[in-house]
């Protein structure tokens, strides 16, 4: 499935490309063959299920299924989430590159992280020749090649695009670049050149590929090693090879620190190769074809690249010496020219996506680029992290046909889908986090919407999930996980951890929940859930009211166990007077201070009895009259001991 | 020489890294477990040149073993037991044979299901070995004593706290120092049989959780909690329970720290914020006179410039999970699925 986004894709292409991309799958299950409803699941994922809008009265007997359908993502695979995870640190480091970068230029900094990328792939490409060269399945191996292929070429893409869009090339003139370029992608004859120069015998022409190499040299820009080679010829003595050798040695060598204008290196480059011309006229090469030929290549004659083009695979490797031998200081946007005549030297050659690329970053279209590299298989990989490099250097400028500018629209556009597309893997979602957070506001607002739906399992992961969240100020996210963790525990009957995740989310509702669930627990068996966390919940518990009144309720009964009677009674009358308490509890409330009221000393002033009275009739249904009886005897016995002398009330 | 720090991808999020220990020669080998993915799995590491002739080496998977969960701890009861730890409530203890390292680890006594929540499963979060017995934790707010040689559960302290926990510490053979996801501490004295705490502080009054707690190697009643805040506190347990220091180190929770085994003046921690520190410990521990005239070696940090903390790594843009240092060598494993080792170290 091929989801793109970006707008002007459908409108440039229309109804007819949008018909293309259909593809149409039969649901392999019997349970579908009536209806079938699908609904979305979290990320790019959905669910078909077999649903009928009339409800039959007899169960059917087909077993019903529901199919989950999900993209196949490439860069899952464990070789590929290396590249995923590495490029990552380098996309934030770029981001902070380009924040620096706006007060000040960074252009060595880009450029470095231009060429970490391609490092990255690199190594990406390591790695997948090495599984391919063990993988004994045909099918795996296959795809692994192919995935190999696929890297190549944003390698090279990469590359050109750094020399031409990230590298600030002095004076602009990219001949050298283009011809390491060249040679760095499309070695061709290097390892002949390299043998033969190595064993240095006269008399090398024997060899079968000695011309083809000698040629590839020239056509490479690597005249010296050509001339190097043509010394090893039987004939070098002649005067034909002192000819060429001549013409090849005297040759003018642009270069921006020589000190010489673009003016002046015309005149005397033009006045060599009329020189080359005058002496091809003459025919003193007749009766040596293959130096004839090599003289055409270097006066650059459209006919004799067009006469070798049949041995190489591609144009590119004929484009660099195309362009040292026609216009060696060509700027870069003379490159299309040069680009479309290498094209065109085989016409019947197939057009391949890396040629498109190529052709569309030479003529300086980047839109072109970016649509083109958008139908490499690679999920968007190389689109996003291209288009951002390419945008945070101030190269990219890409206007809708309204003549807006989109640019950063579809860069932010690019990074959000690649993001979302990693936000769904189980274990590189704060990957996909990071990507999302780099394009505020719309990237954190889909952010709060994933992270809110990752499933959380443990608490380890719901701490993790909260420590991001909290890195990119998303405190909704952090309330929710918080929340949903605390409701969890308490539906399980955890108080404890109900509490302490409820304190966490700072959600008063949910704290008052577990407060309550914990004081009916106590009204049902008489044992005080959580007390470690009651005496020592601190501050957290001004959370709620019921949470506050069921601390000091847990303070009580540690008062009273500390034997702290006295206080103990203190803290129960507030707590009666107060009017917190639920009116379940105040049975468990009026009954505690029974054991108060009887104890040997009296603890309850005269005043404290009154307000206990009070709330005894003012809860009259809160006790069964027995109780109430025993409670207003053991009242009116305390009233009776402190009407003689008082409890001291103030006493601490 | 220079710190050398080299990472490897190993598409995994690690969460625990632990060297295994030679005896005559460097340390080559170590395992990993990984968390937070569909398939989990426990492997064992070797560091290896791939041309003969080059310095650089780089780690090569030699065995794996799927775990059902995340992997949450890794700890030795010898020399070559590990006993492991994972979220679905498991305990295993394995063995690695020590000539044949790529040959599969060995199971020899497996506790399933020891933390649980009746039938819904509950992560066991750390364990503890001393001596070949094992403390456990989850989120249960369980504690389990294991018996290493013989494979029993010799205790059970169940509710031992109404949170889950986090964090525990062998401080003593029979003592242990637990932390819960709210940052209180409980010491337990395992020859008591009441099921009570012998004493319980708060870590800082922040509610957040314990997330690894330490005690020095050579003064068994100095102990070091690391919070989720970041923050890092030291106890002397034997004057009271305020910490003696509470530090504002990490930008984002401590996942875990180490004593150099050879120098225990060198701490080691690392964090959620993706920073990996050495700290020196020595300003911490001069000699001096308490106020009630006791001998204390342990200095409360009045004086916080004294504290000589290094970055060992530029900070990474994700959580370092954990470390495991081995003389000169510092291994660590971060989420954002690498591997770094860290060579030339001084202690």
């Amino acid at each position: 499935m091929n989801i793109s986004n970006l707008g002007s894709n459908s409108s440039r292409s229309g109804i007819s490309e949008s018909q293309k991309n259909v593809k149409t799958f039969i649901l392999p299950e019997k349970c579908f063959e009536r209806y079938a409803a699908c609904t979305w699941r979290r990320g790019n994922k959905f669910s078909i299920y077999p649903r009928s809008q009339k409800t039959s009265s007899s169960p059917s007997n087909i077993d019903n299924k529901i199919l989950d359908v999900r993209q196949e993502v490439l860069l899952f695979i464990p070789i590929l989430r290396k590249l995923v995870n590495e490029s990552n640190g380098t996309y934030l480091s770029l981001q902070k590159a380009a924040e620096a970068a706006k007060t000040s230029d960074n252009h060595v900094e880009f450029l470095k992280l231009s060429r970490q990328y391609r490092s990255i792939i690199r190594v990406c490409i390591e790695g997948l020749q090495e599984a391919a060269s063990k993988e004994t399945n045909g099918i795996e191996k296959n795809s692994l090649l192919s995935y190999i292929t696929i890297f190549y070429s944003i390698e090279c893409i990469w590359h050109l695009c750094e020399i031409l869009y990230i590298d600030n090339i002095p004076g602009d003139i990219v001949l050298p670049y283009l011809l390491e370029w060249v040679r760095f992608h499309f070695p061709c004859h290097e390892q002949t050149a390299a043998q033969l120069l190595e064993a240095c015998e006269r008399g090398s022409e024997d060899h079968p590929e000695y011309w083809d190499t000698v040629v590839g040299m020239v056509v490479q820009g690597r005249v010296d090693v050509a001339r190097a080679l043509l010394k090893l010829h039987s004939l070098t003595d002649s005067n034909e090879f002192k000819l060429l050798d001549n013409s090849l040695r005297s040759m003018p060598v642009y270069s921006v620190y020589g000190g010489i204008s673009t003016g002046e290196f015309t005149v005397s480059w033009k006045h060599w190769q009329a020189e080359c011309r005058s002496k091809l006229g003459s025919r003193v090469l007749a009766s040596q074809p293959k130096l004839e030929l090599i003289m055409k290549l270097i006066i650059g004659d459209y006919s004799a690249f067009e006469s070798i083009r049949e041995k190489y695979t591609s144009w590119f490797d004929l484009l660099g010496g195309w362009v040292m031998f026609t216009a060696p200081w060509s700027r870069r946007h003379a490159l299309g020219a040069a680009a479309a005549a290498c094209a065109g030297m085989r016409p019947a050659a197939g057009r391949t996506p890396l040629d498109a690329m190529a052709r569309a970053l030479m003529d300086g279209d980047l839109h072109q680029v970016i649509h083109e590299i958008q139908q490499i298989s690679d999920n968007g990989w190389f689109a996003t992290h291209l288009t951002d490099i390419l945008y945070h250097c101030g190269k990219l400028e890409i206007m809708d046909k309204h003549q807006t500018n989109v640019t950063s629209r579809l860069r932010d556009s690019l990074i959000l889908e690649y993001g979302c597309l990693l936000m769904e893997h189980p274990s590189l979602w704060p990957v996909g986090l990071s990507y999302l957070a780099s394009c505020p506001p719309e990237g954190l607002r889909r952010a709060e919407l994933v992270l809110e739906r990752i499933p959380v399992q443990t608490e380890a992961k719901a701490m993790r999930v909260v420590a991001e969240a909290k890195k990119y100020g998303l405190l909704g996210v952090v309330q929710s996980v918080c929340t949903c963790m605390g409701a969890r525990h308490l539906s399980s009957g955890r108080v404890g951890s109900a509490l302490a995740w409820a304190v966490r989310a700072r959600n008063s509702a949910l704290c008052a929940r577990a407060a309550d669930s914990a004081l009916r627990a106590y009204c049902a068996s008489g044992v005080l859930p959580a007390v470690d966390f009651l005496l020592t919940a601190g501050s957290a518990m001004l959370l709620c009211d019921t949470l506050l009144f069921l601390g000091k309720y847990c303070d009580f009964h540690r008062m009273y166990k500390n034997r702290e009677f006295k206080k103990a009674a203190k803290l129960l009358v507030s707590l009666l007077t107060s009017k917190i308490a639920p009116d379940y509890f105040w049975e468990t409330l009026l009954l505690d201070t029974l054991p108060l009221l009887e104890s040997d000393e009296p603890v309850f002033s005269s005043d404290d009895t009154f307000e206990i009275m009070l709330c005894l009739e003012l809860k009259p249904l809160s006790l069964t009259q027995e109780k109430a009886d025993l409670l207003r005897l053991a009242l009116t016995r305390n009233l009776a001991r402190t009407s003689l002398s008082d409890v001291d009330s103030g006493g601490e | 020489m220079p710190l050398e720090v080299q990472g490897t991808f190993v598409s995994q999020k690690i969460n625990k890294i632990r060297w295994i220990p030679e005896e005559y020669e460097e340390t080559k080998c170590f395992f990993t477990g990984s968390w937070d993915d569909e398939f989990n799995s426990i492997k064992v590491w070797t560091l290896e040149s791939p041309h003969e002739d080059e310095e650089i080496e780089y780690p090569r998977a030699l065995s794996e073993l799927p775990v059902d969960g995340d992997v949450t701890e890794i700890k030795f009861t010898e020399k070559n037991k590990i006993v492991v730890s994972t979220s679905n409530g498991d305990v295993r203890l394995l063995e690695i044979s020590a000539y044949e390292m790529q040959t599969p680890l060995r199971e020899i006594y497996s506790w399933k299901k020891l933390h649980n929540f009746g039938i819904d499963p509950c992560s066991c979060t750390s364990l503890d070995t001393i001596d070949g017995d094992i403390v456990t934790i989850g989120e249960d707010g369980n504690i389990n004593i294991l018996n290493g040689r013989r494979g029993e559960i010799t205790r059970t302290i169940n509710g031992a706290d109404s949170c889950s926990l986090h964090s525990v510490c062998f401080f003593k053979h029979s003592e242990i120092i637990t932390g819960n996801v709210r940052g209180h501490m409980k010491i337990w004295d395992l020859r008591i049989n009441n099921n009570k705490p012998a004493a319980s502080f708060l870590l800082a009054g922040d509610e957040m959780a314990a997330t690894c707690i330490l005690n020095h190697p050579t003064q068994p009643h100095i102990v070091l909690a690391g919070s989720e805040s970041g923050s890092l506190a030291i106890w002397d347990l034997r004057v009271n329970s305020f910490p003696t220091s509470l530090l504002n180190a990490h930008a984002a929770g401590v996942t875990e720290m180490h004593f150099h085994p050879e120098n225990p003046q060198k701490l080691l921690t690392c964090s959620v914020s993706g920073e990996i520190w050495d700290w020196n410990m020595e300003a911490m521990t001069k000699s001096s006179k308490g106020p009630d005239n006791q001998i204390t070696t342990w200095m409360p940090l009045e004086d916080k410039n004294a504290m000589m903390v290094n970055s060992l790594m530029p900070t990474l843009h994700k959580p370092i999970n954990t470390l495991h240092c081995d003389k000169g060598k510092i291994i660590c494993g971060a989420d954002n699925e690498a591997v770094y080792l860290i060579k030339n170290f001084k202690y």
